[in-house]
């Protein structure tokens, strides 16, 4: 969907990114907000949402327009992060948590029987609070409404990230690379190698994360449910590196460079390694907008642990509308709690160490990551049938 | 040594990737050049329509 479709490249990618060149620099940031409403309603007709989907463009409009009432310090921009938050808990979690007070659907008079997820909310939601949060500390400049919208808008990056910084993407949209030839060339091999990945080894692995439910679990050998877990790992990474290789390889073609969102996180020695490794751009705006303004490091340890641990539930329960993603969140939370008191107690890990122990420093960190994929890809009864099928037969 | 090896399969993974614009061995001159890169494109895009038949949607789009 969007990235592997035709439609993507030959109507929005390849005509954006040479309209963008062709342009003089003051039209720039309008061409991308053409496209970006244009790729919005366009793949909510078609892939999401229909017809309302496609309404909800007014969301960016009205962000645009509300967005220029920020100044440092004023209220406003505090009113701005409620507003992006309510529209993220209407659209991903009404059902869910009316679900949670009522019970199941047909017990739930607030059940929402048409919900539908706007294009991309959970990822520009993060930009809007981003932007928000950062005129209030007086971190960046307003820009011109057009260089707003061409932020939000922005479609390589709009649906599935990496999450942008306004204050990083604003000199590159005012100065975007000239070298046209590098930055094709490399766009191009990007976006090819995010595609292989996609295909060839992503969409290999779902014939056997495809038994990843009750029936095929309970009926299955024993050996093999790890193997199953193991290609959800494999699976989870080439789709979402391939995802973000993409993403990052069409900016590109627009001489624009976004974050890097993986950088080889399975081959770390620790979880902390790992989660600065993983979905960098999430980590670094979790970091940023939820774990220091809960105090971060400096407040007393037990506070340390209780930041770690409520950061990791958001980014579980960011992941998805179900009690599943919450206790993935809360997994890694204790993970990196556990990390902590560790690496308190003996001391941070040397420098320079054989490669056995970091192989094994590796494989163990892979192991407990893959573990929590179970809470990632199966709901928590599945969960619990796999890991009773798994560790008591 | 073994670190050697592996950071080099590593750079040569990300500049056959797209990550990184300078190649891994300064001696393989052709490995930059622009026959390199066509083969190379074609066979990208020769896996890519070998799978494509199987495709299902991106994990991390509105999950």
């Amino acid at each position: 969907m969007v990235f592997n479709t035709v439609s993507y490249y030959l109507l929005f990618l390849f005509p954006a990114a040479i309209a963008f060149r062709l342009a003089r620099s003051s039209s720039r940031p309008w061409i991308c907000s053409f496209f970006g409403c244009a790729f919005f309603v366009f793949f909510s007709l078609t892939a999401v949402g229909g017809l309302p989907g496609a309404f909800c463009l007014g969301i960016f409009l009205w962000e645009t327009m509300f967005s220029r009432l920020y100044r440092k310090g004023s209220w406003l921009c505090w009113i701005g992060v409620l507003q992006s938050i309510i529209f993220l808990t209407i659209f991903k979690y009404w059902n869910f948590l009316t679900g949670l007070y009522f019970g199941p659907p047909d017990h739930n008079p607030w059940y929402w029987k048409g919900a539908f997820l706007p294009l991309g909310i959970s990822f520009f939601t993060f930009e809007f609070i981003h932007y928000a949060i950062d005129r209030h500390r007086g971190r960046t400049e307003a820009g011109t409404v057009g260089e707003y919208m061409s932020f939000i808008l922005y479609f390589p990056t709009m649906v599935a990230g990496p999450v942008k910084r306004y204050q990083d993407f604003l000199p590159k949209i005012r100065n975007p690379e000239q070298d046209s030839v590098t930055n094709w060339r490399l766009g191009c091999t990007r976006i090819l190698s995010g595609l292989v990945k996609k295909f060839a080894i992503a969409d290999l692995m779902t014939a056997f994360t495809n038994h990843l439910n009750q029936a095929d679990i309970a009926a299955a050998q024993r050996w093999v449910l790890p193997l199953w877990l193991l290609a959800y790992g494999v699976k989870i990474y080439f789709d979402f590196s391939g995802y973000s290789d993409i993403a990052i390889g069409s900016a590109r073609l627009f001489g624009i460079r976004v974050p890097e969102n993986f950088d080889w996180p399975y081959f770390r020695t620790s979880i902390v390694s790992f989660w600065r490794h993983w979905h960098i751009s999430l980590s670094s705006w979790l970091t940023d907008y939820v774990f220091i303004p809960l105090g971060g490091s400096r407040v007393p340890t037990g506070r340390v642990y209780v930041n770690l641990f409520v950061t990791m539930l958001v980014s579980g329960i960011w992941h998805g509308a179900g009690l599943n993603f919450l206790v993935w969140g809360g997994w890694h939370g204790a993970l990196l709690v556990l990390h902590r008191i560790w690496t308190q107690r003996v001391g941070p890990a040397p420098a320079e160490r054989p490669f056995y122990r970091t192989a094994l420093c590796c494989a163990g960190t892979f192991l407990w990551v893959n573990t929590g994929w179970a809470f990632f890809c199966m709901d928590l009864s599945t969960v619990g049938v796999f890991f009773h099928r798994l560790l008591l037969g | 040594m073994m670190f050697q090896v592996l950071n080099q399969i590593k750079v040569t993974l990300e500049y056959l990737g797209g990550v990184s614009e300078a190649p891994p061995l300064k001696s393989f001159s052709w490995f930059r050049g622009p026959i390199w890169w066509g083969i190379w494109w074609a066979m990208l895009i020769l896996l890519t329509l070998c799978f494509s038949g199987q495709t299902s949607k991106f994990i991390y789009i509105d999950f």
